[in-house]
């Protein structure tokens, strides 16, 4: 079973429209924009994972915190895509976030996002015995995306050390601060994302050169696997048995929707290792599942022949080692 | 149908420790009317639910409802749930529960439902942990 946490569940809200105008013409106007089309479904990196897992057919149980009429609606959409949904309900409402799609510049989403609840002690006190329980059951837990109000910063850091203990490979999905203070822990799989922020576990990563470095000061931590996300189509992957450049030549013109490519790609990963591949053919499988899902209007491409045929688009170099 | 492809994959719990109150509080949540307990591993132990925590905090109450003409104060159940909120919910569930198996058949699911006029049913694996939760609704959906 791979276990999910998302400590900050979203519903996400998609918008499509024609044009999107972002200053006015007359002072005296209002800004109307019509979608053309809408869709809303639950989402936050690890649910996201956990959905595309249920789909593969792998046993998967989502944990995190729900709140309100929006986690109501989360939940329902979580345990209608066949994942096994374990969440602490606590007070207020789930945050919801927005994406707007402009025709023609699919590539440069308008996102709004909320904060989110602040979780108070009690609620993570109660998460934290699931958690254990949860661990029992584990072969992967995913820790996603960034960290809630109420949460300490060490958080991470903590789930990677209880599934340690209980022999459960960790996969650390988020960066920062969170991130940061998850590395020392030894998380088997890392997928830092250099687009937003140019480090990983506090080094700088703004050119390739420092990315391979910062990925390698991860291995010698304990890290097993880094996956560097540094544009829309390439990542790094350093392991201690090397360091590999993958590119996908892929126009961005093809690309439809980019939200929930990055949990694709970690969610691909997973199922591959689960299923016996080695770590790079895992991850060959994994960008193909997140290039395959960003050239769809739907968040997650769930068609594993559609993946597939990507494959042949990923290009993998040796840089290093191996 | 088997239960596996009928029930709720929610796990939506309580533990044997846990205070009134925090049940109390997950029910108004999560919109659950009943909550299974389990242990620390995990395993189905008991269950509680509204209907268990009214007849615990005044018991006779919930027949008196019977009869329209009698409309009695709250005041005396407010006191008394008070009272229960910081035990433990161990002390009032129903450790005789009723579940079934993710390979039992719908008619059988059914016919425990009907026949011990419950509203849910816990599903649980062959080592009693709890793996989901069958609603009268879940099934009554798939038979329409």
């Amino acid at each position: 079973m791979i276990l999910t946490v998302t400590l900050n569940p979203t519903l996400d809200k998609f918008y499509w429209v024609d044009r999107l105008p972002l200053s006015l013409e007359r002072v005296e106007e209002e800004i109307l924009i019509r979608a053309k089309k809408s869709a809303t479904s639950a989402g936050g990196k690890g649910i996201n994972v956990s959905i595309f897992l249920a789909c593969m057919g792998v046993d998967t149980v989502a944990m995190g915190f729900l709140a309100g009429h929006t986690g109501q609606i989360i939940l329902r959409d979580v345990l209608a895509r066949g994942v096994t949904a374990n969440f602490v309900w606590i007070e207020g409402e789930n945050r919801t976030n927005v994406t707007i799609i402009e025709r023609g510049k699919e590539y440069h989403p308008v996102k709004i996002h909320e904060q989110g609840p602040a979780i108070p002690p009690h609620a993570v006190d109660m998460f934290l015995r699931k958690y254990r329980r949860m661990l029992r059951r584990a072969e992967y837990v995913v820790l996603g995306g960034a960290l809630p109000p109420g949460i300490p910063v060490d958080f991470y850091g903590e789930l990677v050390r209880l599934a340690n203990e209980a022999g459960v490979r960790a996969v650390v999905h988020a960066g920062l601060t969170a991130l940061r203070e998850a590395i020392p822990a030894k998380p088997y799989f890392i997928k830092p994302d250099v687009r937003q922020e140019a480090e990983v576990g506090g080094l700088p990563a703004r050119t390739e050169e420092e990315i391979i470095q910062a990925g390698k000061h991860a291995i010698q931590q304990g890290v097993e696997i880094c996956l560097i996300s540094h544009h829309v189509t390439g990542d790094i992957l350093v392991t201690p048995q090397g360091v590999w450049d993958l590119e996908a030549r892929v126009p961005l013109s093809r690309y439809k929707n980019l939200v929930g490519a990055d949990d694709a790609l970690v969610a691909g990963v997973l199922y591959r290792l689960v299923e016996g591949d080695s770590v790079l053919d895992a991850v060959r499988f994994g960008m193909a599942a997140a290039i395959a899902s960003a050239e769809i209007e739907p968040k997650l491409c769930l068609v594993k022949s559609s993946i597939e045929r990507e494959m042949q688009e990923v290009e993998v170099h040796r840089k290093e080692g191996g | 149908m088997k239960a596996h492809e009928i029930m709720r994959r929610d796990l939506s719990s309580v533990e044997v420790d846990t205070p009134i109150a925090e049940v109390i509080h997950l029910m108004e949540q999560s919109g659950l009317a009943s909550l299974p307990v389990v242990d620390e591993e995990g395993v189905l132990v008991g269950i509680i639910s509204e209907r268990d925590l009214i007849r615990a905090a005044l018991p006779g109450y919930l027949e008196m409802l019977h009869s329209a003409s009698f409309l009695p104060s709250l005041n005396q159940l407010s006191q008394r749930l008070k009272e229960m909120a910081s035990e433990p919910v161990s002390k009032y569930m129903h450790s005789q529960v009723i579940s079934v198996r993710p390979e039992d058949e719908d008619l059988q699911i059914a016919d425990t439902l009907l026949r011990n006029e419950l509203k849910q049913l816990p599903v649980v694996d062959e080592e009693g942990h709890l793996v989901g939760v069958i609603r009268r609704i879940d099934l009554l959906y798939r038979l329409v």
